[in-house]
């Protein structure tokens, strides 16, 4: 932990994250309405009244990306967390039972050949654009990559003596992966769900801004910056103050997984030292 | 700052358009937002398919910039017999179709008949009304007989669905009739279609029989060509650059830019009839509650909607029909609730509609709350976001889901959700009453699903009727009911302008079925 805390950058990083993170905690506390409109203050610029200016329909846009961090972090939350869980089982059954390693691994390259965006279109195009169908599409399409760290990962520490000692003693299987394979694999994890927590929002807010996700008048960062987009001449506050938020928040969520991964793996540390 | 930021770019956009290229000078280019699927006058709606079907085609009568006056077309004159059920026309005799070919009564009678025909299964067949018969007497004269009287047909008969086309041409395209060719009597003829690109005409050479409402009988200038460019930005900076000669599709957060700006000229129509509105399909749960109705039309601000989503280019609707209409009817105004969201909650609250903990009101466990339909599209989504928070303040919870045009028309069409937004031409009073109120048009485009013995006898009345005064009192019955029972929210209604850059000239804007340059025969362009 000292060691992350002397990089400067990783501390910069965390402070946005932890930011974040509270100032989406705390949004029904703050005074205003998200969706409470004056279109008489429609596109007014940033002022006293509004900091950050009125959108198009006059909604103060503090407000708006507070909430609109709130839902895009809930998004890239449920993804990684629903989407690494399956995942992290799934690679630890395909290192530990290696008769279905070729069958799950093979799974995950066929949902890995999907790109995101597809996943979205294909679940839109079913159960209708919505927050649901981009949490969906962003889960679906990080299992194939935990089940990967996962798997490769494990393989490595079922190789280990210890885990050789384990069964030795008559372990059941399943407290041997639960209790010894998935802590060894923690460390990967981490890393990775951190890389990974910034590109899902990054890939939510995209999939908000063609419209597949949130829909008017739910506040999310990428929703935001689509509906900007077209007053970019005459109001340009309305789209580059959510992407700026979320630029941000991706860059810290990625400075941070870098930190943590120069922090836990052995090898880059002894480089760095 | 917003205005110097409009400025700049207004004044900056014909230099971000990096081939300026010099125009043929000889070719108009008319600039636009969308293409349509085909070019026959009775398989599509749609004004994008009109815009260049007038061009191509003639009809047997035209409208006058009035939107009220009916003039002759193809047809030099014709009687109306006393029971209304009889229209003998007397034709041009001078016409000629695009392959020089004559146009002949047979013509004309074969092109109408393919309308008013069920086999043809057009969408549009209901503007030909009760067709007995359509014959062609002699080579000039056509009998156009009804089972029962049409007051509005000759109103009809004037929209491109009722354009003259050649049946040869027809009967050898096949369905690629206005897709692959098109052979007609207008004032430009086919030429070539790159779909989503581009339309072009050229000159029908010997054209000499346009309308009487323009200065010239002739087009003026050698060829037309149709670009689609869907950007509105791009589109714009492609008028201001000269790569494009006119547009009616500016998007409404240029126009007051375009209009000081400096080489383009604007034209305006006054009497535009294109409207948008909210509808409630009104044998819905809560929409069904004549009150919450009534409180909504209420709580919904169209001049602040007009004024934000539309930048003042549309103007709020305080009526179901623009007043410029034929037959529109003064008294219904007065009778459409005006915005006062005070009124509004206290309406409810009397009515014992209760807020509950979330702010949606309730009433014996239902709640104020119901699922809107829309087409995806950005003053769509605009307006309903703002109706949204309007009707939020009053306790009423109104869920949008905008669907894009592709699959949005066959969701319209069910009964899925409980109030739809929209907006539409119309010619008159009757086209949109009959068109939207009549209970044999339910599930679509009667989305209401508005079915009353009163207003069906009306809508009888009024189109059957051969006394105009008839028909005006019938409509405005109608009208009243309509506005009473609160089935619309009327929202705002589109302006009609015409963009033309320095080199055009004469380019007014017409506006009939939305279409702005309408035959465009007075337009030229400097040499």
């Amino acid at each position: 932990m000292r060691r992350l805390l002397r990089d400067w950058l990783a501390v910069l990083a965390l402070a946005v994250v932890v930011l974040s993170v509270l100032a989406a905690l705390g949004a029904p506390l703050i005074p205003g309405d998200p969706y409470d409109n004056d279109l008489s203050m429609s596109m007014q610029p940033p002022s006293a009244e509004h900091w950050l200016g009125a959108d198009d329909q006059g909604r103060d846009m503090v407000v708006r990306v507070i909430y609109g961090l709130r839902l895009t972090l809930l998004m890239g939350a449920v993804s990684v967390v629903a989407g690494g869980g399956i995942g992290t089982a799934l690679g630890l059954f395909a290192a530990f039972y290696r008769r279905i390693d070729g069958l799950v691994m093979r799974c995950m390259d066929v949902l890995l050949s999907f790109p995101a965006i597809l996943f979205g279109l294909a679940i839109a195009a079913i159960a209708g654009p919505g927050v649901t169908a981009v949490i969906l599409a962003l889960t679906v399409a990080t299992i194939p990559l935990a089940a990967r760290i996962v798997r490769g990962v494990a393989v490595g520490e079922m190789a280990r003596d210890y885990i050789e000692a384990a069964r030795a003693t008559g372990l059941r299987d399943s407290r041997l992966i639960v209790k010894h394979l998935l802590p060894n694999c923690f460390s990967a994890l981490s890393v990775w769900a951190t890389l990974r927590f910034g590109q899902v929002i990054l890939l939510g807010a995209a999939l908000s801004f063609v419209g597949l996700g949130a829909q008017p008048p739910t506040a999310e960062l990428g929703a935001m910056a689509a509906a900007g987009r077209n007053f970019l001449f005459f109001a340009p506050h309305i789209a580059i103050i959510p992407s700026v938020a979320i630029f941000v928040i991706v860059l810290a969520f990625n400075v941070l997984g870098d930190a943590l991964r120069d922090l836990l793996d052995p090898r880059l540390r002894n480089l760095g030292d | 700052m917003k205005r110097l930021l409009m400025a700049f770019v207004l004044t900056t956009a014909p230099l971000l358009v990096h081939t300026a290229q010099a125009q043929p000078a000889d070719t108009l280019i008319v600039l636009r937002a969308i293409d349509a699927d085909n070019y026959d006058p009775v398989r599509s709606t749609a004004r994008s398919a009109g815009e260049a079907l007038e061009m191509m085609t003639d009809t047997l009568t035209s409208v006058d910039w009035d939107m009220k006056t009916i003039k002759p077309g193809l047809a030099k004159s014709w009687t109306v017999s006393p029971d209304g059920k009889l229209y003998t026309f007397k034709l041009r005799d001078d016409v000629t179709f695009c392959d020089g070919r004559k146009m002949t009564a047979d013509d004309v009678a074969y092109s109408l008949n393919r309308l008013a025909d069920p086999a043809t299964k057009s969408p549009v067949r209901w503007r030909a009304g009760q067709v007995k018969e359509i014959r062609a007497v002699d080579p000039t004269t056509v009998e156009y007989e009804l089972n029962q009287p049409s007051s509005e047909l000759l109103f009809q008969l004037s929209l491109f669905f009722a354009g003259i086309v050649d049946k040869h041409s027809v009967e050898t395209l096949g369905a690629n009739f206005g897709v692959q060719g098109f052979n007609g009597t207008g004032p430009f003829c086919w030429s070539s279609w790159t779909p989503r690109s581009e339309l072009v005409l050229t000159k029908h050479e010997g054209y000499n029989w346009g309308p009487p409402i323009f200065k010239n009988p002739a087009p003026q200038v050698g060829k037309v060509i149709w670009k689609v460019i869907p950007d509105d930005n791009t589109r714009l900076a492609a008028l201001q650059s000269g790569q494009g000669d006119v547009t009616q599709y500016i998007p409404y957060f240029a126009l007051d830019g375009l209009k000081k700006t400096p080489g383009i000229h604007m034209s305006n129509q006054p009497n535009y009839f294109w409207d948008y509105f909210l509808g409630f399909k009104i044998n819905k749960p809560v929409v069904d509650v004549a009150v919450i109705r009534q409180a909504m039309v209420m709580a919904v601000n169209r001049a602040a909607i007009a004024k934000a989503v539309f930048f003042g280019a549309a103007d709020p609707a305080d009526s179901y029909l623009n007043p410029g209409t034929l037959d529109y009817d003064p008294k219904s105004k007065a009778l459409l609730p005006a915005y006062d969201p005070a009124v509004a909650r206290k309406l409810l609250d009397d009515a014992g509609w209760k807020v509950g903990p979330d702010n949606v009101r309730e009433k014996d466990g239902v709640r104020a709350s119901f699922t809107l339909y829309g087409l995806n599209d950005p003053s769509f989504n605009r307006a309903t976001e703002a109706m949204q928070a309007d009707l939020r303040r009053i306790g009423v919870e109104m869920k949008i889901q905008l669907w894009d045009a592709t699959i949005g028309w066959g969701k319209l069409a069910t009964q899925d959700f409980d109030a739809f937004v929209m907006s539409y031409p119309y010619v008159s009073a009757g086209d949109a009453l009959n068109l939207y109120f009549n209970s044999a048009n339910t599930p679509t485009p009667n989305r209401m699903n508005w079915k009353d013995a009163d207003t069906d006898k009306w809508l009888l009345e009024a189109r059957t009727a051969v006394d105009p005064e008839v028909r005006k009192v019938a409509l405005a019955n109608v009208q009243e009911q309509l506005t009473e029972a609160n089935v619309w929210i009327p929202l705002v209604r589109e302006q009609l302008w015409l963009a033309s850059s320095k080199r055009t000239i004469g380019a007014r804007a017409h506006g009939l079925y939305g279409i702005g340059i309408y035959k465009g025969l007075d337009i030229s362009l400097a040499k």
